[in-house]
């Protein structure tokens, strides 16, 4: 699925070498999927009450990939909550038009270094906005 | 010579000939079922309990139902040997499948049996080079076509050995997901009912009534949330390896649309089951997205078809869940291979 960029790479032919990887690497997602089908089986993931537009209940919890924003919109009011993922996203859309410098082994370090601490924090916003 | 050609053409068409014997047996016993039901010739599973005449005369008798003592009348009449037993097995169920597919299968496993051990005779007494059945069929398939020559390039492409690290898999086990939840998700909507009444009980049904639904409705589920993982490792990976910059903006942006398609999916699927935890959550998620300023009033409106979350929300969600995003990131996952495929992955530093 790539074309050599050096021509003294070392390279392996598409079909049938790199195919039969990834070939075995869908194999075993399918076959984690079955298992994951299997375990649903014997522990069906079941539904809660019925919904009644009429009783809110205490806790609403949302999906665990939104738990991190429903934590920060408890931190800052409601705008500022709503436009900090919006604004984020944008500038991560134009990253590239932002950062347009030849790569280097130092902004790889940085971009690494940031990106961890990001995920620290995510997973932390995450796992606070699971409890509360 | 006059043998063999003959043999060649019938095992040739023994696969025609088993779809026509399936036919005729499919006719025949549907056929065989409804002249036996309508005679009434019907019987009962041969495991359930058995009348017990004895303790029925003993009943009547002491009862002095009828006084003459003859209880023939009050029972039902002796059944007859069961007359199914002679296509079916003692104890089986009486109904059509189970004997039409067992001919079914083992007529064809027995077929293509008998078409191998001919294949190989016939190819070894002629001294023919053997050619696999896989490499015959693309002969066939070539010499019509000429695929071979638009699939040559595409399937000889050279890769590079540092391109089969690990972490230049995330973007295609995304895809791999994705693939298994559009299967799960089509199979799932064979049965989910998208409206107030229904949503709820549609999806009891597909646990509890559907075989295998349970199982079908935790993949989905669990491969969702196995799917924004691995989007977003990937996008970390590509992020971290600079491989976002010139000349693969593009790329980028266009992956970006995939990860903001991926959460929608999550958002709109979730209202779906309608139980308290998926109307609520919905509701807090829209309420936050009208929390836009100046906009946000239309927004919320505009996803909620209305000020509240009612059965219009579920089929604009649902709509947005099957048709809308579905056709979107498939797009968009086009644009992203073809990119991807055109400029090669980015070389590592």
């Amino acid at each position: 699925m790539t074309e050599t960029d050096d021509k003294q790479d070392k390279t392996i032919p598409f079909f049938p070498d790199h195919f039969m990887t990834e070939f075995w690497v869908a194999v075993v997602i399918i076959l984690i999927a079955v298992a994951v089908g299997v375990g649903g089986m014997i522990y069906p993931i079941g539904l809660g009450d019925p919904a009644d537009e009429l009783n809110t209940p205490d806790h609403i919890k949302a999906e665990w990939y939104f738990l991190a924003l429903y934590q920060l919109l408890k931190l800052v009011p409601k705008t500022a909550g709503v436009l900090i993922p919006i604004i984020g996203i944008i500038i991560v859309a134009v990253w590239p038009f932002i950062d347009k410098k030849p790569d280097s082994k130092q902004q790889k370090r940085i971009r690494l270094i940031g990106t961890v601490l990001f995920m620290i924090i995510l997973i932390a916003m995450t796992i606070w906005g699971g409890m509360s | 010579m006059f043998m063999s050609k003959f043999l060649r053409k019938l095992y040739r068409y023994g696969f025609l000939f088993m779809i026509l014997i399936g036919l005729i047996l499919v006719i025949t016993s549907s056929v065989h079922a409804q002249k036996m039901r309508a005679e009434g010739k019907t019987l009962p599973f041969t495991d359930q309990p058995q009348l017990n005449r004895d303790l029925v005369e003993q009943v009547v008798v002491d009862l002095d139902i009828d006084s003459s003592g003859d209880v023939s009348s009050t029972l039902p009449p002796t059944p007859v040997q069961d007359q199914c037993l002679h296509c079916h097995i003692k104890g089986e169920f009486t109904n059509l499948w189970i004997p039409l597919s067992r001919w079914m299968i083992l007529g064809t496993i027995g077929i293509a049996f008998a078409f191998g051990i001919f294949r190989n005779a016939w190819v070894w007494k002629n001294r023919k080079p053997w050619e696999t059945f896989t490499v015959r069929i693309s002969k066939w398939i070539d010499a019509r076509y000429q695929v071979s020559d638009i699939l040559s390039p595409i399937l000889k492409k050279p890769v590079p050995t540092w391109a089969t690290r690990w972490w230049y898999c995330l973007g295609g086990i995304t895809a791999t997901l994705f693939v298994l939840l559009g299967i799960t998700g089509i199979m799932l909507a064979f049965y989910y009912k998208p409206t107030a009444d229904q949503a709820y009980s549609s999806i009891q049904f597909i646990e509890n009534q559907v075989r295998f639904g349970a199982a079908i409705r935790a993949i989905h589920h669990w491969t969702a949330n196995g799917m924004v993982v691995m989007c977003v490792a990937h996008m970390l990976r590509v992020f971290i390896m600079g491989a976002f910059k010139s000349p693969r903006e593009l790329n980028w942006v266009s992956g970006v649309v995939l990860l903001i398609s991926t959460f929608g999916f999550g958002l709109t699927g979730y209202l779906l089951p309608w139980d308290q935890r998926a109307y609520w959550a919905s509701t807090v998620a829209t309420e936050i997205a009208g929390g836009v300023p100046q906009i946000g009033e239309l927004i919320l409106v505009f996803m909620r078809v209305g000020w509240n979350v009612t059965e219009a929300t579920l089929s604009r969600f649902y709509a947005v869940h099957v048709l809308v995003l579905p056709i979107m990131i498939i797009v968009f996952m086009g644009l992203h291979f073809i990119m991807v495929r055109r400029q090669g992955l980015a070389r590592p530093l």
